[in-house]
């Protein structure tokens, strides 16, 4: 469970100060499938790398299971990506010296728990569609690919929660139809938590909850999510 | 701490491979160079100073050179001394002289030298001097009027040897000189050879046979000034002077070292040169893997905030770049070694270079590699940190979002 109090985030530019979400609460519950939508500048992003642990807050709590994370230390933050959540860039965010294969396995042999990384890495390829290209490096493949390379790595470690950011933003339709039953089929068949940033109204198919931002503020909420 | 270690190792490996090959071998050839200053520097003082010891060894002192305490300054007994040192395992050949100071003349050129009364059998089992004479031939045993000059002393028309306007100027061999000894006698002597053992102090002595000496000289019989002793090339020094001073309690005993205070000061200047090049070149070392690995930081400060936002921990990231670091070091090491021991030293074997006391041989030693491989690994890898530590200070988020 996901819990989000009263999150406000300012971003301080010196003599400007944007105020990208101001006073943001909700909850997800476990195995939710959560759409984040809005306009462009609405503070989306903002909140899911706050939600990634990739920033912090200005002020307000973000709580993982009832234990509040978003004021941990770098190093514990980092060990909680890396074992409870993953997370998929807007961009394409490979590492271009990794073949795919390798790109997948990495936070695997990082976290160490299992020696079969490589094994679990190919069969995530293969649930992504990919099984026929994991020795192939970033640029042989065409952006949907590589996104689905990406949400191959997010699920390495078997995280609760899968984050991804417009993860169909520089993709055509067919291939966003991909990803987005990927992220679909995810959180059905492994019950993976995902929540997802979209500015595309037709996205709302995918979702079970909706959560619509409007200058850092949440204009309207519908599904499970509270 | 495997799991770091694993990753970082794919990290490094994958960036290395898939890096520019130019860039790569730019940096090992840099890295390479440094190396070989660094190995170039203790091998050429490695080899100026064994060198210089080799030729104090056998043209000037041999290897223990056995002298009075007693107020005469004079040895007694001398043969049955000898005797009994040649019985010590380990010697080869003892050879005892006398000397006197005396001023040598030939046309208007004069100046001062001492002369050594010598047994030319024995000084040839001792000394390589018989083998540097540039003209004539080495003293006879029972010859009573030939005198061998050094270089230094003849001149033998070289004006560019170190001495030469101190010298006779134009004697040769053949020639005749006029020697006035201490004593007041005056003789004429024909000078037999000349040598040039290429250490100046050698090259100032003038010989001649040791009876020749005490007949022109009243000097007490069976006693001499100096006795020099050769030992085998593995035979320990320090036990044999020891044996030696056993002998009898009038004896002083020296070994060579003790006699090599001119290339003991020229090693502390060269040391200090040494230093002064080496620090040159490791911030040369230094600098270049500061800049490659700055350069690959900022080109890669999204890609190692992608790796840190997935989890990678920053020690592994760090050590990644540490790991190419040491890669880069490693390589340029073994290619400065064998281009040192392999292109460097025989190229210069062959053509030498030339110092007072002679040729100066390059030497590749050892121990001079490995400490130059740990310098410059250690300076590598302090040049390497800098830069990742400060990527990893950046947040992740500016890593990633800023340009
Ligand atoms: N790193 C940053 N530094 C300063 N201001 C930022 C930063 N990131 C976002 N902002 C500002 O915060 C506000 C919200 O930005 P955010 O990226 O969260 O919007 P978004 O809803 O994701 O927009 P888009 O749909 O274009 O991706 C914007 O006004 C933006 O300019
Ligand atoms: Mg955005």
């Amino acid at each position: 469970m996901y819990q989000v109090q009263e999150l406000t985030k300012i971003y301080d530019m010196g003599k400007v100060k944007v105020k990208a979400l101001e006073g943001v609460s909700f909850t997800v519950p476990d195995g939710d499938m959560l759409a984040i939508m809005g306009r462009s500048g609405s503070g989306k992003s903002t909140l899911l790398r706050q939600m990634g642990l990739l920033d912090q807050p200005t002020s307000g709590r973000i709580l993982l299971d009832g234990r509040e994370v978003s004021r941990l230390p770098e190093r514990e933050r980092a060990k909680l990506r890396l074992r409870h959540l993953g997370y998929v860039f807007q961009e394409y965010a490979l590492l271009g010296e990794l073949t795919a294969h390798q790109n997948v396995y990495l936070p695997g042999m990082m976290l160490g728990e299992a020696d079969n990384y490589r094994e679990r890495a190919r069969e995530l390829l293969e649930l992504v569609g990919l099984g026929e290209r994991i020795n192939h490096y970033p640029k042989e493949l065409s952006g949907g690919e590589q996104q689905r390379v990406a949400i191959a790595r997010a699920l390495i470690n078997r995280p609760r929660v899968l984050l991804a950011d417009e993860p169909c933003a520089n993709l055509d339709t067919i291939s966003s139809a991909m990803v987005m039953e990927t992220l679909v089929r995810l959180n059905r068949e492994l019950g993976v938590t995902v929540i997802f940033v979209s500015h595309d109204p037709d996205d709302r198919k995918y979702a079970q909850s909706v959560l619509v931002l409007s200058d850092g503020r949440i204009a309207q909420r519908s599904g499970q999510v509270k | 701490m495997s799991r770091s270690f694993r990753v970082a190792s794919l990290l490094a490996a994958s960036s290395i491979r898939q890096g520019s090959l130019g860039v790569t071998l730019l940096i090992i050839l840099i890295l390479a160079l440094v190396g070989l200053n660094l190995l170039f520097v203790p091998g050429l003082l490695g080899g100026l100073v064994s060198g210089a010891n080799e030729k104090v060894i056998q043209t000037y002192t041999a290897d223990i050179v056995v002298e009075s305490r007693r107020e005469s300054m004079l040895i007694r007994d001398v043969d049955r001394l000898i005797s009994r040192i040649e019985a010590i395992r380990g010697v080869i050949a003892a050879t005892p002289r006398i000397k006197l100071g005396a001023e040598l003349s030939f046309d208007d050129e004069r100046t001062g030298a001492v002369i050594y009364g010598i047994r030319p059998e024995r000084e040839k089992r001792v000394f390589t001097i018989h083998q540097s004479l540039i003209e004539g031939s080495y003293l006879e045993p029972g010859d009573r009027d030939g005198i061998l000059l050094g270089i230094q002393l003849a001149g033998a028309d070289q004006p560019d040897i170190e001495l030469y306007y101190r010298s006779l100027r134009r004697v040769h061999a053949g020639d005749r000189i006029t020697v006035t000894y201490a004593s007041g006698l005056e003789k004429k002597y024909i000078v037999r050879g000349v040598f040039h053992t290429e250490y100046i102090q050698t090259d100032l002595e003038a010989f001649v046979v040791e009876k020749e000496l005490r007949a022109a000289n009243p000097l007490p019989p069976d006693h001499a000034a100096s006795i020099h002793v050769n030992i085998a090339p593995n035979a320990d020094i320090r036990s044999i002077a020891a044996q030696i001073g056993s002998l009898r309690d009038d004896l002083k005993i020296l070994t060579w070292e003790d006699y090599a205070g001119i290339v003991r000061s020229m090693t502390g200047s060269f040391t200090v040169i040494k230093a002064i090049l080496n620090v040159v070149n490791l911030l040369v070392a230094g600098i270049t893997i500061f800049i490659v690995t700055y350069i690959d930081v900022v080109n890669r400060r999204r890609q190692i905030g992608i790796q840190r936002a997935i989890g990678i921990t920053p020690g592994s990231i760090t050590l990644a770049y540490l790991m190419r670091a040491t890669f880069y070091a490693v390589t340029g090491i073994i290619v400065a070694s064998l281009a040192f021991k392999y292109l460097v030293v025989p190229l210069e074997a062959r053509y030498p270079f030339h110092f007072p006391f002679g040729d100066v041989f390059l030497r590749a030693e050892l121990w001079d590699m490995l400490r130059t491989a740990l310098i410059l690994l250690s300076t590598a890898l302090a040049a390497a940190f800098i830069p990742v530590r400060a990527v990893m200070r950046v947040k992740i988020l500016d890593a990633i979002w800023s340009s």
